[in-house]
């Protein structure tokens, strides 16, 4: 795409401005994965969804404050054309030099020896931003995932990078508060939505399988709604 | 499987033929996996040029044909491989499958399955292959395990022999022998060396038949040392050696004693009947037992270890055409043993008759406690003063059949009806009606009376009729036509869905009638090719045997119709070996729950084959 088209993108409604952000992040990057991510641009936000390359994520992590806890793990599948395709996923550990509190433990499964096998932060959000470059990020709940990726960016590159966003749950949430009817806000957990769509039970709190269990909410969420050729951009976060 | 993909791979490995992999293989397929979500009404592999393999995981598929009628329907769990070829460059009628139920899919390509199971061929093969030649390995593999399960080939002679033998040393006399023979209730004693020899060798053997026709039949003392009667150069096994084996060793040399040996050294000793007991109740014994009851009620408690005896059968993984042929014979063990003690009761026939059994115990396909099918035909030297002998004698053998567990046939098909206790010009009459005039009770009646075969008496009475039948039918295009038609009513259903069956008219049913769905057609189909051929065989396999490669049958299509009936037929035994040793009354009702995942498959396959012949046929009148 030459100059003069990614200038006039840029200057598109909100998600021009998201690649616009991009680009300006890309010049004061420093070299390396997150230059190289940078480097890339989102896709257009017209694609209909059917054509948007999307890197379905999750992250388990020792709690919910991206600032003091850590990133356990990470996994992710890519999907495109409709089709998640389990041999381009991804799942590892991340040794994050900490002992594991017990309560946690019981969450996400991850034991203290399982962590030691783990790779280092850095080697795994490197995998993570090769992987999501030029693709749209797709998670179940959206602040976990975004604050903690941006939060390592920050410690590895001294850079907070921006990417485009896909929420299952905002998703279902936008449905819900449509029809006016009061609901339980745990309706709208991955695994009650899961059934209601009439999807197989899933062992939560691995990542790469939220991920994948996350992937095929969002294709039955859109299937549903016949939502196939719906522009990215009223997909968005 | 301790990652992300845990759960799909124990789900793929739930699935045939997928059951059989490793699990690291499960792993390498599980990777090759795309997933994708169908809505209802969609079109399945539509704008896809690839060949490939879907796997349900959730939802509902349905396969219709160019006519728009349902051929099957897959579930979770269920694979479709209905765009799955082996040649991509051929191009393949597209098949038309629908989305009944939002469905989670699972596709792999088969490019990638055939990279992947490159030395797996077998997995391969079952995704590819036609469901006849599924079925035909399926049944090649139950055949031979059939033959390896046969418990006496399995057994070690080890575990078998009794120990320590009774022996008595040479130097002993014969009157020694006898009394030491007595006090230990032994019809038999191993003959050792002198005490002087160091080791225990056995030199020869002496009986009680010895004694009896050596020693006293020939006025020799008793006094006289044993080694005087005793058998020499005696037969011996060695403990390594199957039961198998000492069967066939005892079988071939006529002795009913063999001593085992270790290391030439004598450790044991076998019998036939310990034999015999190893091997359960089996067939020959059955029917010596018969031969040898004096009374009704010693028959009935005889009769009381048929089920056992279909138990043990089906347990030992023997075929239905075994298990029926077997039962059958010692219906007609029983039967005729009833027809004896009538004559004897009534006295000598006044002519010459025989005694018929129709139906199942004709075609030698009976199971333990079905009902009586039977008839008479009488010479027709018969006199009206002789109807009485007739009629006593159907009662006497009808009620002494019912005191077995034989019930008394609903439909009254049986010898105590007047109707079919008749003269042989009589029921030549019967016959050439039936044909010439095919109406429906008509046609009824010749599907029974069309599985015939002499139990007792005078088997050309039978034949005659039968001579002139099958030239009657064999051209009566007619008869053929409404005999198939009326035949091609019980039809198979198209498979299962989830946990049901499906019918051809899209309906589920709980359960699935093991007889009319699926044994019955196919006895239908053999009975009318044989008499459109001529051919005189009652027993299903044995009919489309003979009429394999005529303008009725192919010889391809006859192998795979019998496939499907020895699988259905093993699926029925089994069924009812489980009913018979729960104590409740076995019947022909599966249940697809009692069945695996795999064995529907091959189910599935199986109704195909009925249905392909049962369509030809329609084709054909």
């Amino acid at each position: 795409m030459g100059m003069f088209n990614r200038l006039l993108s840029s200057y598109v409604g909100f998600f021009g401005s998201i690649n616009a952000k991009r680009q300006r992040l890309y010049n004061n990057a420093p070299k390396g994965a997150l230059k190289d991510f940078l480097a890339v641009p989102f896709p257009q936000p017209s694609t209909p969804f059917e054509q948007v390359p999307i890197l379905a994520v999750d992250f388990e992590t020792t709690g919910l404050n991206a600032v003091n806890d850590k990133l356990l793990s990470v996994g992710y599948v890519n999907m495109q054309n409709k089709q998640i395709k389990l041999g381009q996923s991804y799942h590892q550990v991340i040794n994050t030099g900490q002992k594991l509190k017990t309560d946690n433990v019981l969450i996400h499964r991850i034991t203290d020896a399982q962590q030691a096998q783990g790779e280092p932060l850095e080697t795994v959000v490197e995998n993570l931003l090769q992987a999501l470059a030029g693709k749209v990020m797709l998670v179940h709940f959206a602040r976990i995932e975004r604050q903690f990726l941006q939060q390592a960016c920050l410690e590895l590159y001294g850079l907070a990078p921006v990417f485009p966003i896909i929420d299952t749950l905002a998703l279902a949430k936008r449905r819900l508060d449509k029809r006016d009817i009061a609901y339980d806000p745990s309706e709208l957990r991955l695994a009650n939505l899961r059934t209601h769509y009439h999807l197989p039970n899933h062992f939560a709190h691995n990542a790469l399988n939220d991920a994948v269990a996350t992937a095929e909410l969002l294709l039955a969420q859109l299937s549903d709604q016949h939502q196939e050729k719906t522009p990215l951009k009223a997909l968005l976060f | 499987m301790n990652n992300g993909l845990s759960e799909i791979q124990h789900f793929i490995a739930t699935v045939p033929p997928f059951n059989e992999l490793s699990e690291k293989m499960i792993v390498k397929l599980s990777q090759t996996i795309n997933i994708s979500y169908l809505r209802q009404e969609n079109l399945l592999h539509k704008n896809q040029t690839e060949a490939m393999l879907y796997i349900v995981r959730t939802g509902a598929l349905a396969h219709f044909n160019d006519q728009n009628e349902l051929q099957e329907k897959y579930g979770e769990g269920d694979i479709c491989a209905l765009f799955c070829y082996q040649n991509s460059n051929v191009k393949h009628k597209s098949a038309n499958v629908k989305v009944e139920e939002d469905c989670l899919l699972y596709s792999i390509s088969c490019q990638q399955l055939q990279l992947i199971f490159t030395d797996q061929p077998q997995i391969l093969d079952f995704i590819l292959r036609s469901g006849s030649k599924r079925l035909s390995n399926k049944m090649t593999q139950l055949n031979e395990e059939a033959v390896l399960s046969s418990s006496l080939m399995n057994t070690p002679l080890t575990s078998f022999y009794k120990s320590p033998v009774a022996s008595i040393t040479a130097d002993k006399n014969i009157q020694q022998a006898a009394i030491k023979m007595t006090e230990l209730g032994f019809s038999c004693l191993i003959v050792l060396a002198d005490k002087n020899t160091l080791n225990e060798r056995p030199i020869g053997i002496v009986t009680d038949k010895d004694i009896r026709q050596r020693c006293v039949a020939q006025g020799l003392s008793f006094n006289n040392v044993i080694s005087d009667i005793m058998t020499r150069d005696m037969t011996t096994i060695d403990c390594e050696c199957s039961a198998y084996d000492a069967l066939i060793s005892m079988t071939t040399q006529h002795i009913h004693h063999l001593p085992v040996t270790k290391n030439n050294q004598l450790v044991g000793m076998v019998t036939v009947t310990d034999l015999m007991n190893q091997e359960g109740l089996n067939a020959v014994n059955f029917a010596s037992i018969i031969h040898k009851a004096n009374s009704v009620d010693e028959l009935a408690s005889i009769s009381k270890m048929l089920p056992k005896l279909q138990i043990r059968m089906a347990k030992l993984g023997s075929t239905a055409d075994h298990v029926g042929k077997t039962i059958s014979a010692i219906t007609m063990a029983f039967t005729i043993r009833l027809i004896k003690m009538a004559e004897k009761k009534l006295g000598q026939a006044p002519v010459s008759y025989a005694w018929l059994a129709a139906g199942s115990q004709a075609r030698q396909e009976q199971f333990a406690h079905s009902d009586q099918d039977n008839a008479l035909i009488i010479s027709d030297k018969m006199q009206p003063q002789h109807q009485s002998w007739f009629t006593d004698l159907a009662h006497f053998v009808s009620d002494g059949l019912a005191a077995c567990g034989f019930i008394y046939c609903p439909g009254n098909v049986m010898a105590t009806n007047t109707k079919w206790r008749q003269p042989q010009s009589v029921w030549q009459h019967y016959f050439s009606q039936w044909v010439t005039v095919p109406e429906p009770k008509a046609l009824m009646h010749a599907s029974i009376f069309f599985d015939l075969n002499t139990i007792y008496g005078d088997e050309s009475l039978l034949q005659q009729i039968r001579t002139k039948m099958l030239v009657e039918t064999k051209s009566n295009t007619l008869f053929l036509a409404h005999l198939s038609k009326n035949a091609l009513q019980l039809k198979p259903p198209l498979g299962f869905f989830r946990d049901f069956v499906l019918t051809q008219n899209g309906n589920n049913e709980a359960s699935l009638d093991l007889k009319h769905n699926g044994i019955a057609p196919i006895v239908d189909l053999a009975r009318i090719y044989a008499l459109a051929e001529g051919v005189s065989a009652v027993n299903t396999i044995e009919r489309i045997k003979q009429v394999a490669g005529s303008p009725s049958l192919t010889k391809s299509s006859a192998a795979n119709l019998i496939d499907a009936f020895e699988f259905l037929g093993l699926l029925r035994s089994s069924h009812q070996a489980k009913q018979l040793q729960a104590g409740t009354q076995p019947d022909n009702y599966l249940h697809p729950k009692e069945i695996s995942r795999l064995e529907r498959e091959h189910l599935k396959d199986a109704f195909k084959v009925v249905k392909t012949l049962q369509k030809a046929r329609q084709v054909v009148y």
